[in-house]
Parts: structure tokens; C-alpha cells; sequence
């Protein structure tokens, strides 16, 4: 009996406790999991400690502590793998990827990030069987339809780069519409990236800057980086380089996503698949960002 | 109201042990998760070293040809401790890297290139031998900086530019269709640049990010952080090459 008690108040000291006391210092439901992931949390801030030591031995200068990033960008991977894991179809996961992108659309722009990019469908995507990418191309309406109230309502402002010539013209038009009903919101912008590639954005800047040229608007010997800068499908953005990339799922590459404007940009690989991305995950990935030193590729 | 004041005094001296009992729970967690950090920090190391000694069977071959070109992005901090760059290239001569592109955004690494080219044995240019021609016993080094970034991409970008002016017909002022990715490559190679596409990109330094590697060669390329390169692992080295010759990717199909 009094084995049981002492067990019983173990059990209360090591876990219930701390647990609630988690709970109440994040305003997270008390869960295991929400523990969990707290304390992989303190760890990786601790793996960043060691880093950030290590910095002010060798160059004894003061670091530069970032807050927020302004444009958060995301590759939304996993949606294939998180159906497969479940026994479902892949249209299902691609329908919880997108009810994911929603939820952390009101996720980011609530904790205060400006501009969120999400790399909905890749040029290199058409080449996926054909029912998927009509599938994709139905959720893609889908959602613009229904999403549009929200984005009036909490002024989101959207804008759609990419290659337009192969999207569907039922969706096109959803997209002109959407993209005209929020062009005069401002603060919060959240660009979806369809039939979208690094290359095929730089070579549309030259492209532009060659037709601009042929107009006498521009000299050739004019042309320099910032003048391809302007060219590129971001400069629909205020914040056109993303300070934070998350590729979801594990793989550890920008597969075609803002080769250009990610010179200096974060990147953060976490192995959760785009689906269960939540909340808790979004957290972690933005403490990380705040963890990091950025110098831009200058000594500071 | 005589009853009010002990009770209120009372609470607020249980909130405040309460408070006082929940801050040393707080600490002992903080205990708890570094020690549980120093913990795996040693396991790593252990790990790293058991790998460097052959111990660890799964290391000990790896299929070093799906590693066709390798690319080593290194902070400018680092990038002023040569030593250690020469260390690391030994160690992918060792390994049996045969081609490797080193980049530090201020061209650093550009300038000592004929020191590493001495200090590192095997090695040669790869802008010399050309990736076809290079000899199994020998490394290819490529020296890359930001200038081989959007500097480069400007200069082929304003070489189509010309090409397209010249090509506009005066009837229709259509001009030729030059804004293609194998018209892009050709200009690059034009202005000096290599358009190979690495399969792997090792990050060492502070930031998680590419710092500038030439965009343009960077679609497919695995990213991976390695940490500082002051106190790099060749078993961390061996693991990243390994993990990446286990990768499959599926190019967005």
C-alpha cells in the first residue's frame, strides 16, 4: 500500500505536474504530445546554444538576434506518403494538404509573418498521372471558391505566380477573380505558386527585359541584378526573398522553389509530412529561425 | 471582512509556493533535456568516431558513384582557416570523391587556389581537365564564389538579350525563341561558368542556408548542414555521403 502511494505520487511528481505546468506556461492543450514536442524544443535550443557559443569565441562580436521572418515560404511535401501511411488515396492527401494550407495560412499571418508563399504545383507535377493532376487542378478550384470569404474577411491578399498557359480556364478564371477581389489588401499576402519553376521564372525576367529592350525602355547595358529582381514573379511581393524555407517530409532540397531569391534564405528541413504540419510545428520552425545568425554573406 | 484578509493572504501565499514549486519544476526539466543534449552530443561523437574506425559495417562501403559531383559551401569565417578546407578535401579524396565544387560567397577560397591545388594530392582544376576527362586516381576542384551567381546569370541573360535583338525580324519584330534553359546553359558556359549540377551541397558554417551558391545549379541538389567546419567529423562527413546515396528522388513526377 504504501509502495502504491509512493509510486502514485512519483507518478504525479515526474509527469501530471511539470505536463500541467507546460500546458499552462504555453496555453497548449495538456497532451503528451504537446510535452514532446516542448522538449525537443528546449533541446534544439540548446543545440543552438552551442552553435551561438562557439560564434562569440571566434569572432567575440555580438549577435544579431532576428526576430520574425517577413516572407516565410513552404514546399508542400508529403501528401502521397501521409495518404499511403493511412491506407487511403492520394486524393485524400492532397485534400488534408489542403485544408493544412489554410489552417497555416491563419496560423502565419496571426503570429504576424507578412507574406507566405506556398509551392502548391511544381512544373515538373504535370508529368504526374493524368486523374491526379486533374484532381489537383478540381481541389485547386475547389478552394478558391470556397476559400474566397475567408480571405476577404481577414484581408489576405492573393496573388498566383507561375506558368499560366497549361492551368485549366475554369481555374484561371477563379484566379483572376480571387486575385482581383484582394488586390487591395495589404499586410498579409499569400502567394500560391502553381505550375511554378526557379528556372522558368529567371528566364521570364530576360524574356522581359528583352521585350522592355526592343520597346527602347531599357538598355541592354542597363541590365544588372536588381534590374532581374524586378522581373521576377515576386516582385508581386513588399517582401519578394523569403527569410525562412520549410520543405516538409524530410527531403533536404529546394527542388526548383525561388532558386533566385533564396540566396540567404533559412533553410529548415523538418521530417513531418505537409498534412501534420500543424500549429506546434510552425512554432518550432519560427524558434529555430530565431536561433539563427544572418549575415547575408558579409562579415559582421 | 476580518475573514477576508488571512483567506486572501492565505491564497496568495499558496500561489506563490505554487509558482515557487512550479519555477524548480521548470529547472529540473531544463536539467533534464541538457543532459539528455549531452547525452546524444557524446553518442554522436562516439558514433562518428566508431564510424571514422571502420566499426560501424554499414559505412564501411559506399556506392561513391551516384556521388557524381560534390559541392562544399563554406562560411567566410571558415573560409580564412585553409587548413582545414585542405583537411576536408583529403578526406573526400579519401573517400573517393572525384569532383568537387568549393564556394565561400567573397572569393576567398578563389585565392588560395593554387596552395590547395598543392596541398591536396590528385588534385586538379576542373576547369582544365573538363568533367569528362577526369582520371579515376584524381580529384577535380572547381572554385565558385557570388560573382558565379546572379553576376554570371546577368551576363549570359544580357548574351541572349543581344542574340534576340539581332534575331527580330523587321516585318513581324518577332524575334527568335533564346529564353530556353539549354540556350541559358550555353550562355553561362560562354562566360566561364559550369551549368553541372551538383548532387550534394555540404553547408559548413553557422547558417543554415546556401549562401549564395549559383542558383541556377542548385534544382535537384540534396542540402545538407554539417555544422562548424572548425570541428567537423569525418565520420559526420562519411554518414551525410552515405545518408545521401540512400536518398530517392522522384524529380517532382
Amino acid at each position: 500500500m504504501v509502495s502504491l502511494f509512493s509510486v502514485v505520487l512519483t507518478f504525479i511528481a515526474i509527469i501530471l505536474i511539470p505536463g500541467l505546468f507546460i500546458s499552462r506556461r504555453l496555453s497548449v492543450p495538456f497532451s503528451i504530445r504537446n510535452i514532446l514536442r516542448f522538449i525537443k524544443l528546449a533541446a534544439s535550443q540548446n543545440d543552438d546554444e552551442e552553435e551561438r557559443n562557439e560564434k562569440r569565441g571566434t569572432m567575440g562580436e555580438k549577435e544579431k538576434r532576428g526576430g520574425l521572418p517577413k516572407h516565410v515560404a513552404i514546399i508542400l511535401d508529403g501528401n502521397r506518403r501521409w495518404a499511403q501511411k493511412r491506407g487511403v488515396g492520394t486524393s485524400d492527401g492532397h485534400k488534408a494538404g489542403a485544408r493544412r494550407v489554410i489552417e497555416n495560412a491563419k496560423d502565419c499571418f496571426a503570429m504576424g509573418i507578412n507574406t507566405v508563399s506556398l509551392f502548391a504545383f511544381s512544373t515538373e507535377n504535370w508529368a504526374r498521372p493524368e486523374d491526379e493532376v486533374n484532381g489537383l487542378m478540381s481541389l485547386f478550384e475547389e478552394n478558391f471558391r470556397s476559400e474566397l470569404p475567408f480571405f476577404q474577411r481577414d484581408k489576405i491578399k492573393i496573388s498566383v505566380i507561375g506558368n499560366r498557359t497549361k492551368i485549366p480556364q475554369s481555374l484561371l478564371g477563379l484566379i483572376r477573380e480571387t486575385e482581383e477581389a484582394t488586390k487591395s489588401y495589404e499586410g498579409k499576402h499569400l502567394i500560391l505558386a502553381i505550375d511554378y519553376s526557379g528556372k522558368f521564372d529567371i528566364l521570364q525576367a530576360c524574356k522581359s527585359l528583352a521585350e522592355k529592350a526592343k520597346n527602347g525602355v531599357i538598355q541592354v547595358e542597363d541590365i544588372d541584378e536588381s534590374v532581374i529582381d524586378k522581373e521576377l514573379m515576386t516582385n508581386c511581393s513588399e517582401f519578394p526573398n523569403p527569410d525562412l524555407l520549410i520543405r516538409t517530409s524530410g527531403e533536404q532540397r529546394i527542388s526548383n522553389f525561388f532558386l533566385w531569391q533564396s540566396a540567404y534564405t533559412e533553410l529548415y528541413f523538418p521530417n513531418v509530412l505537409w498534412p501534420d504540419f500543424g500549429e506546434a510545428e510552425y512554432l518550432q520552425a519560427l524558434t529555430w529561425y530565431q536561433q539563427r545568425l544572418r549575415r547575408f554573406g558579409r562579415r559582421v | 471582512m476580518d475573514f477576508n484578509d488571512p483567506m486572501l493572504a492565505l491564497s496568495s501565499w499558496i500561489g506563490q509556493i505554487g509558482d515557487f514549486g512550479l519555477d524548480l519544476v521548470w529547472r529540473f526539466i531544463h536539467i533534464v533535456v541538457t543532459l539528455w543534449h549531452i547525452v546524444s552530443g557524446i553518442f554522436e561523437s562516439v558514433e562518428s568516431y566508431a564510424i571514422s574506425l571502420g566499426l560501424i559495417q554499414k559505412y564501411s562501403s559506399i556506392d561513391i558513384e551516384k556521388l557524381k559531383c560534390l559541392a562544399v559551401v563554406v562560411d567566410i569565417e571558415a573560409a580564412r582557416d585553409v587548413s582545414k578546407v585542405i583537411e576536408l578535401l583529403q578526406w573526400l579524396t579519401t573517400i573517393g570523391v572525384k569532383q568537387v565544387g568549393l564556394f565561400d560567397s567573397q572569393g576567398l577560397l578563389k585565392k588560395s587556389k593554387d596552395m590547395i591545388l598543392e596541398m591536396v594530392p590528385r588534385s586538379v582544376l576542373l576547369q582544365e581537365t573538363g568533367e569528362k576527362h577526369i582520371s579515376p586516381d584524381r580529384i577535380a576542384l572547381e572554385f565558385i564564389s557570388s560573382s558565379d551567381n546572379k553576376e554570371a546569370v546577368v551576363k549570359a541573360a544580357n548574351i541572349l538579350l543581344e542574340k534576340y535583338l539581332k534575331s527580330i525580324h523587321p516585318e513581324n519584330g518577332v524575334g527568335e525563341n533564346v529564353f530556353t534553359e539549354s540556350h541559358l546553359n550555353e550562355a553561362l558556359r560562354v562566360v566561364g561558368e559550369s551549368v553541372h549540377v551538383p548532387d550534394l551541397l555540404l553547408v559548413y558554417g553557422p547558417v543554415r542556408s546556401h549562401l549564395g551558391f549559383p542558383a541556377w545549379r542548385l534544382r535537384y541538389t540534396e542540402i545538407v548542414h554539417m555544422g562548424s567546419l572548425k570541428y567537423m567529423r569525418y565520420g559526420s562527413l562519411l554518414k551525410a555521403i552515405h545518408k545521401f546515396t540512400g536518398v530517392r528522388q522522384n524529380y517532382g513526377v
